[in-house]
């Protein structure tokens, strides 16, 4: 078996919505029968955009939410049946910086999670000194959590996903929101982990990361996978189609959507070009790239649009979203 | 990796439990300032009232009514179990939710200690800090106001510490109810004072309507409170209060039972619902 086994593993959220006394019962359906396995020294990548159900994937994994049917395995146990067991089988990190105690040192913080986890007291401060090192936080251990930086705190809450050396490692959104110098060092040492025998799963929308990290990456969409393989493999499908991207202002789904009614144009997604900006992104996928330009960018044109970069690029693991969906991963 | 199991590993849990708590005291000193002032500003606001609008009888009337003439260590006494109810369901019950708001609940959800361990950790940094507020409260006012009374002070704090075993079954009760249904402060806001009325935190509970009196029966600080003030203003000893003993002791059987059993309920449904990161 396996480290990580998931077998059609579902969650359904019963919740009620709308003011108080007229509330109408809705059910969301988060996680719809997904299963994948993951070997041991892989990366698993499950990518997808915010609620895609990622995150509800990995909360079922490490038993902080009960699946409404099917089960998961880590170690051998099961997720449903066997929760104690699962725990002391996991390393989690989940994403955010307020996983910590901010009143208590960064050692401080280490030595409270290795005591839940049963380490013995001698080899709990040899490990501690390991990964303190190891992220770069040794002269900063006698800190409390509170005056860290931000960067400070995901690398310290990596370290405690690292400190019961579980042979499975959940990594949610790791490098979010870290500087270009911690992502890397993160980086380095979830490939040594995997060099190491770990199954790993990341999650992440970031698509790059996804990309240099997984050996196989689930794309994952409304709670469904839509698509799964090594990441050369899942582009390697998009491979036959030009991909253009066009970066301006002006731009919207609907503009997307009128592309997409081209008969030339086999996927249109839109985008922000910037988490906080003006500039949008359409990215479109054709089989006849230079033939089509000219078309879309009169059409562009005609609505007003201010284009402000054309490119032809290769086709990365957003076009295989697109293309599986129809709609950008940073929707 | 090294790992410890059984007693050990429960006892490891429980310690770093226990000495996280007491570094939150210490790093977060303001909640325990106030919870030592607090005994005081209700004492002089009960006295003061009792004073400015019961008139020139007031104080005989007191005697009358309690047995006792040394208002001030009757209302203190109230007060320092009512302070330790307060901390215990705060802490206890309020806790969880506050680590669910800062999003450390889910961290220690994680890990493979037991949440009885979670739990009972809480509980054993609540004894040192109700200690100390008992100790410093009830032990400075007995020891200025009435000093033969001083030596009695032991037997109060050993029906205290009886008394805490349930107030804890309490603590887990709303623990439970805070995890699932979040606001907690609605919650411990409301029974701290329904607390203060039933239990005969100021005045004694045979005054209160037969029916109300039935609802203080089934609380344990009724018992603790008036146990107290029997031995340290009545000089009456544990053993000759050996029924309302009982009737504590049995509380301290049945409420951590129904609390645990209503914690790990409302915390499984929690679990189905995907409460732990809401805030």
């Amino acid at each position: 078996m396996n480290p990580v086994e998931v077998n059609a593993l579902s969650k359904t959220f019963e919740t009620k919505e709308g003011p108080l006394f007229r509330k109408v019962p809705r059910t969301v359906v988060a996680v719809d029968g997904i299963s994948f396995s993951v070997p041991k020294g892989e990366i698993f990548g499950l990518l997808g955009p915010n609620g895609a159900g990622k995150t509800t994937t990995i909360k079922m994994l490490c038993t902080l939410i009960t699946p409404t049917s099917g089960d998961a395995y880590v170690a051998g146990f099961s997720v449903a049946k066997e929760q104690q067991k699962v725990r002391a089988n996991l390393g989690v990190m989940l994403t955010g910086e307020r996983t910590l105690y901010w009143k208590l040192t960064g050692r401080e913080n280490l030595e409270y999670f290795a005591a839940l986890y049963h380490m013995e007291s001698s080899y709990t401060r040899k490990r501690i000194e390991e990964l303190l090192t190891l992220v770069g936080l040794k002269e900063r251990e006698g800190t409390l959590v509170e005056n860290y930086s931000t960067g400070m705190r995901i690398r310290l809450s990596f370290a405690k996903a690292l400190l019961n050396e579980a042979p499975v490692l959940l990594f949610d959104e790791p490098t979010a929101s870290l500087d270009p110098q911690s992502s890397h060092l993160i980086r380095d040492i979830i490939r040594a982990l995997k060099k190491g025998g770990h199954a790993i799963i990341l999650t992440t929308h970031n698509m790059e990361e996804a990309d240099i990290l997984s050996d196989r990456v689930a794309i994952i969409d409304h709670g469904k996978i839509v698509s799964l393989g090594p990441p050369s493999e899942l582009k390697q499908k998009v491979k036959s189609s030009d991909v253009i991207e066009i970066e301006g202002r002006n731009f919207s789904d609907q503009t997307a959507d009128a592309l997409q009614s081209f008969s030339e144009v086999s996927k249109a997604a839109y985008s922000l070009a910037e988490a906080a900006g003006e500039k949008g992104l359409l990215r479109i996928h054709t089989e006849k790239g230079k033939e089509v330009l000219p078309k879309i960018l009169e059409f562009l044109v005609r609505k007003q649009a201010t284009i402000t970069k054309v490119s032809f690029i290769e086709p990365t693991l957003e076009d295989v979203f697109i293309a599986e969906t129809g709609r950008s991963l940073r929707d | 990796m090294r790992t410890t199991s059984g007693l050990r590993a429960t006892f490891g849990a429980l310690a770093a439990i226990f000495w996280k708590g007491i570094k939150h005291y210490t790093r977060y000193p303001g909640g325990f300032v106030i919870y030592l002032i607090m005994p005081f500003l209700f004492t002089i606001l009960i006295f003061g009232m009792g004073q400015f609008v019961g008139g020139g009888n007031a104080a005989s009337n007191f005697a009358a009514r309690t047995g006792t003439t040394n208002i001030v260590v009757y209302e203190i006494l109230g007060s320092a179990v009512w302070m330790t109810s307060w901390v215990v369901v705060e802490d206890v019950g309020v806790a969880l939710r506050d680590e669910q708001m800062k999003g450390t609940l889910e961290q220690n959800f994680l890990a493979p200690v037991s949440r009885f361990t979670l739990l009972i950790g809480m509980s054993l940094t609540d004894i040192v800090i109700t200690t100390v507020i008992f100790m410093i409260v009830v032990g400075a006012t007995v020891a200025i106001v009435l000093p033969s009374g001083f030596l009695n002070i032991i037997q109060a704090f050993l029906t205290l510490l009886i008394g805490l075993v349930p107030l804890f079954g309490i603590g887990f009760l709303f623990a439970g109810f805070v995890v699932k249904f979040k606001e907690p402060y609605v919650f411990t806001q409301l029974i701290n004072l329904i607390f203060a009325t039933l239990t005969g935190t100021y005045y004694p509970v045979t005054f209160l309507p037969y029916w109300v009196q039935f609802m203080s029966g089934v609380l344990p600080q009724t018992y603790v409170i008036d146990d107290m003030r029997r031995i340290v203003l009545a000089n009456q000893t544990l053993v000759s209060l050996y029924g309302s003993i009982f009737v504590l002791l049995s509380l301290a059987l049945v409420y951590p039972v129904l609390g645990y059993a209503v914690f790990r309920y409302l915390e499984k449904k929690a679990s189905v619902t995907g409460e732990f990161s809401k805030y």
